[in-house]
C-alpha cells in the first residue's frame, strides 16, 4: 500500500463553524475579539433536573438549523437528520462554500471524515422516552434512524453529493482531532483528492447527566487554569475544514487559509475517564505532531489547549506543554468561550486555531482571575493578544486517555 | 509497496471461541443463526440472530476489572488477549489500537437511561456513563496491555472494522507506531434489534433482509513471532452517491471504483485476485449492487465469490469476522479482495495477500 507521504503538504482551503458564540466564522471571530462568551442557563431540556444548570448552547432550534441548510428545498432531506447531523451540515456548508469560491472542489473524489461522540443520541433519548409510554411497536422509529455515530458523515456526504467515501471517528472527545489527522493521511496516500474533515456533537441528556454524576461540571461557567476551576461547561457545535494536497489547491486556484503540517496521536493507557496526571500521553501527542512537521519546540508560537477546566486536565496538560515545548509558549483555552463541545471540540477548536493564524491574534482564556498553583504558563488572560504566529498546536484529549495534537502553520 | 503482516487473531464469534474453532465453523459452513432467547422478540417480525453463546468473560478478565466493563469491552478484551496469545509475543508500548463498531454501546446507553428515569439525572451510575462512549473497548485494551500509540474507534456502519484496519495500516505504513491491534466489536440487543425490525431491515418470514450478528475479533499487526496469516496490502474507499440515508443505492460504478482503488493501492493486477470475500448480507439492494459491480469490474473472469455472513450475520464483530474469514482463506490464494458496502453509501474495500511481496 502507498504510505502517507509526509513531503506532501496539506492545504486548508475552507473552514466552517457553529457553536454557542456564533453561527459562522465571522460571528465566532467577532465574539472572540469582543471577549464575549456564549455560556448561559441550560434551556434544551425543560423539565429535567440536573445538579448544574448552565451550558454553551447553539441558540437554534431544528427548524432554524434546517432552514440554514438550504431552505424549503432541503426540508424533505433534512427531516430525518439528527441535531448533530444538522449542525454538521451547517458547518460543512460554510467550509465547502469557502473552498469552492474560485473553482469547484473535486466532489467525486472528496471524502468526509467526522468525529462525533454522541451522534443522534439526543433523538435516541426522545425515542426511548416515547417507547416507555407507547411501547416498542408504536414509538416512531424515524427518530432513531440517525442515531449511529456514522450519521454526520453520511449526512454531509449526502447533502453535498460527495463520492470519495465516508469515515466516522467515535473516540470520545478526541474524535474530531483524529478525524482531521486521518483525513490528512488519506490525502497524503491519495485515497482521495479532497477531504471535508471535522466534527459535530449536540448536547444530549445522557452526556449532560453523565458529566454531572462524574462531578466534572463546574456549576459556574468554566474557568480553565484558574485556581477556582471546578470542571467543564458542556457545549455543542460543529466545525469542518476542507483539506487538499497543496499543489492541487494551487492548481485549481483556491485560496489557502493555512497549512496542516502535523498530526500526533497517543494513548495514556491509564484510566477510562481520567488523564494521566503526569501528562505523558498529551506530551507524546504534541511531540508526534512536532516530529511530523519536522519542527523544534522553540518554533511553536501558541498552543490552543484542550483546557477543559477540570482540575486534572489543566494540571496534566500544563505539565505536558512544559515537557514538550518549555515554559515560554503562550497558551489559551477557547472552551472558556463556548464550553466543551465534546466529540466536536477538536474541529471547532481547529477552526478557531486557523482563524487565530489568519488574523495573527491569539484568543484569550476568559475568567482567568487567579492562576492555579499547578498552572504556571502564560494563558493569555481576559483579552485577545496580537501575536506573530507561524506555527501553532491545537490539543484534543478524550475519555480513555486518547490524545490528539494538530499542528497548523501560517501561509505567510 | 508496504504490506502489513497479521500475526495473531483472537475471535469471540457466534458459534466459535478462538481462531481454530472459527476456522472449523467456516469449514463446516455451519450457520450460527438461531432463534433469539436473550431478549423477547414477541410482536416483532424477525426472531433470529447470530448470538455469541458459551462465552465466559471471567476466563479472560479479572473480576475487579470486569465490573468496570460493559459487554462490548468484555468481548473486545477477550479477543485482544486471544490475539496476543496467538501471535506469540506481547506488543511493545508503541502500539496503536483501532477498533470498529457499527452501533457501539447502545445497550449501555439504554441501561443508563433506565437509571436516569428511575433514579433521576443526578444519580445515574458514573460507571455506566464511562462505558457509554464507543471507544471504551479500545481504551480498556490499551490500559490492560499498556499500549500508548494511537487509540481510535471507527464507526462506519457495516464497514467499521475494515475502516479501522485501513486507518491502522496507514499509521503503520507511516511509521508512527511499531505495531497495532486492529479489531471490531458488536453486541446484539433488544433496542437495536427492535428498531431494525421496525424499519424492515431484518430477514423475516415475509421478506429477505439481514440477520444481525455480534462478537469481537482482534488482529495483531506488525508484532509477534508467528508466521503471518496474511498481509493487508491495499485499501480503497468510495461512496455511492445514489444511496439513501438508510439503504443501499444503485451506483455500482462507485463500488467497482473502490475495488479497483484497493487493487491499485496493493500494486497487484486484477487477474491475481483469486477470491472476493463479499459484502453480501441478504439485503436486496445491497446484494444486487455488489453483484453488478463485480460483473462490471471482473467481466467474464469472475473470481470465487465467498459470502460469509450467512454463518455469523451482519455487523458481527463490527465487520471484523468477515476480515478474519478472508485472512484464514488467503492461504489458498494469491490475493483476495474484501468488500464492505454500507447502507448510506459508504464503501471500503481491501486486498489481502498471502505473501510478503
Amino acid at each position: 500500500m502507498r504510505k502517507p507521504d509526509l513531503d506532501t503538504r496539506i492545504a486548508i482551503t475552507g473552514a466552517g463553524i457553529v457553536c454557542s458564540i456564533g453561527r459562522n466564522k465571522e460571528e465566532v471571530w467577532q465574539s472572540i475579539v469582543d471577549a464575549r462568551a456564549g455560556i448561559g442557563k441550560l434551556t434544551r431540556f425543560p423539565g429535567e433536573t440536573f445538579p448544574t444548570d448552565i451550558a454553551a448552547e447553539v441558540q437554534m432550534e431544528r427548524q432554524a438549523l434546517s432552514l440554514s441548510n438550504g431552505g424549503l428545498r432541503a426540508r424533505r432531506s433534512t427531516r430525518r437528520l439528527s441535531r448533530t447531523d444538522l449542525l454538521a451540515v451547517m458547518a460543512a456548508k460554510e467550509a465547502i462554500e469557502q473552498a469552492s469560491a474560485n473553482a469547484p472542489l473535486p466532489l467525486e473524489r472528496t471524502i468526509v471524515s467526522t468525529g462525533t461522540s454522541t451522534g443522534g443520541l439526543l433523538e435516541g433519548e426522545d425515542y426511548y422516552f416515547r417507547r416507555i409510554v407507547r411501547g416498542r411497536r408504536r414509538a416512531p422509529v424515524s427518530l432513531v434512524l440517525q442515531q449511529p455515530t456514522s450519521g454526520p458523515s453520511d449526512a454531509v456526504a449526502r447533502t453535498f453529493n460527495l463520492g470519495g467515501g465516508v469515515v466516522s471517528n467515535a473516540t470520545a472527545c478526541a474524535s474530531a482531532g483524529a478525524a482531521i489527522g486521518m483525513a490528512a493521511d488519506y490525502l497524503r496516500s491519495h485515497h482521495a483528492d479532497a477531504a471535508i474533515a471535522g466534527g459535530s456533537d449536540a448536547l444530549c441528556r445522557l452526556t449532560y447527566s453523565g458529566f454531572n454524576v462524574l462531578q466534572a461540571v463546574d456549576p459556574q461557567p468554566c474557568a480553565p487554569f484558574d485556581a477556582s476551576r471546578k470542571g467543564i461547561t458542556l457545549g455543542e457545535g460543529a466545525g469542518y475544514l476542507v483539506l487538499e494536497r497543496w499543489d492541487d489547491a494551487v492548481a485549481r486556484g483556491a485560496a489557502i487559509l493555512a497549512e496542516l503540517c502535523g498530526y500526533g496521536a497517543s494513548c495514556d493507557a491509564h484510566h477510562p475517564t481520567a488523564p494521566a496526571e503526569d501528562g505523558r500521553g498529551a506530551e507524546a501527542a504534541m511531540r508526534g505532531a512536532l516530529a511530523e512537521a519536522r519542527l523544534t519546540p522553540a518554533e511553536i508560537d501558541y498552543v490552543n489547549a484542550h483546557g477543559t477546566g477540570t482540575t486534572l486536565n489543566d494540571s496534566a496538560e500544563t505539565k505536558a506543554i512544559i515537557a514538550s515545548l518549555g515554559t515560554g509558549v503562550p497558551v489559551s483555552s477557547s472552551k472558556s468561550y463556548f464550553g466543551h463541545t465534546l466529540g466536536a471540540s477538536g474541529a471547532v477548536e481547529a477552526v478557531v486555531s486557523v482563524l487565530a493564524l489568519t488574523h495573527q491574534i491569539a484568543p484569550p482564556t476568559l475568567r482567568l482571575r487567579e492562576r492555579a498553583a499547578d498552572c504556571t504558563l502564560d494563558y493569555i488572560p481576559d483579552t485577545p493578544r496580537a501575536l506573530a504566529m507561524q506555527n501553532i498546536l491545537s490539543n484534543t484529549f478524550g475519555f480513555g486517555g486518547s490524545n490528539v495534537s494538530l499542528l497548523f502553520r501560517s501561509v505567510s | 509497496m508496504t504490506r502489513i503482516p497479521i500475526t495473531g487473531i483472537g475471535v469471540v464469534a457466534p458459534g466459535a471461541l478462538g481462531v481454530s474453532a472459527f476456522r472449523a465453523l467456516l469449514a463446516e459452513g455451519r450457520s450460527a443463526v438461531a432463534e433469539i432467547d436473550r431478549f423477547d422478540t414477541a410482536g416483532l417480525s424477525a426472531h433470529t440472530a447470530a448470538l455469541v453463546r458459551d462465552f465466559r468473560p471471567k476466563d479472560f478478565i479479572a473480576p475487579m476489572k470486569m465490573r468496570r466493563m460493559n459487554g462490548l469491552s468484555r468481548l473486545a478484551m477477550a479477543a485482544a488477549k486471544m490475539a496476543i496469545d496467538d501471535c506469540g509475543a506481547a506488543p511493545g508500548t508503541n502500539t496503536g489500537v483501532a477498533i470498529g463498531t457499527a452501533f457501539g454501546p447502545v445497550q449501555t446507553s439504554v441501561e443508563y437511561m433506565q437509571e436516569y428515569v428511575e433514579k433521576g439525572a443526578a444519580l445515574a451510575p458514573p460507571q455506566l456513563f464511562a462505558e457509554s462512549v464507543a471507544n471504551a473497548p479500545g481504551s480498556h485494551i490499551a490500559i490492560e496491555l499498556g499500549l500508548r500509540g494511537f487509540n481510535v474507534t471507527i464507526t462506519q456502519r457495516e464497514s467499521s472494522a475494515l475502516a479501522a484496519a485501513m486507518y491502522a495500516s496507514s499509521q503503520l505504513a507511516k511509521g508512527t507506531v511499531d505495531a497495532a491491534l486492529i479489531g471490531g466489536v458488536e453486541e446484539a440487543n433488544e433496542m437495536l434489534f427492535s428498531v431494525l425490525d421496525r424499519v424492515g431491515a431484518l430477514d423475516d418470514a415475509q421478506r429477505d433482509g439481514i440477520v444481525i450478528g455480534e462478537g469481537a475479533a482482534v488482529l495483531v499487526a506488525g508484532a509477534g513471532t508467528r508466521a503471518p496469516y496474511g498481509w493487508l496490502s491495499g485499501f480503497g474507499i468510495a461512496r455511492d452517491t445514489t444511496a439513501t440515508i438508510s439503504d443501499w443505492g444503485t451506483g455500482h460504478e462507485s463500488v467497482a471504483a473502490a475495488m479497483q482503488a484497493a487493487i491499485d493501492d496493493a500494486g497487484v493486477t486484477i487477474d491475481s485476485i483469486d477470491a472476493i470475500y463479499a459484502s453480501a448480507n441478504g439485503s436486496r439492494r445491497g446484494d444486487a449492487l455488489e453483484v453488478r459491480a463485480i460483473e462490471a469490474l471482473f467481466g467474464a473472469r469472475e473470481p470465487n465469490v465467498v459470502a460469509t455472513k450467512g454463518v455469523f450475520g451482519e455487523y458481527a464483530a463490527g465487520g471484523a469476522l468477515q476480515l478474519v474469514a478472508a485472512l484464514l482463506g488467503v492461504e489458498h490464494h494469491r490475493h483476495v479482495l474484501v468488500n464492505s458496502l454500507s447502507a448510506g453509501g459508504g464503501i471500503v474495500c481491501a486486498v489481502i495477500s498471502r505473501d510478503a511481496e
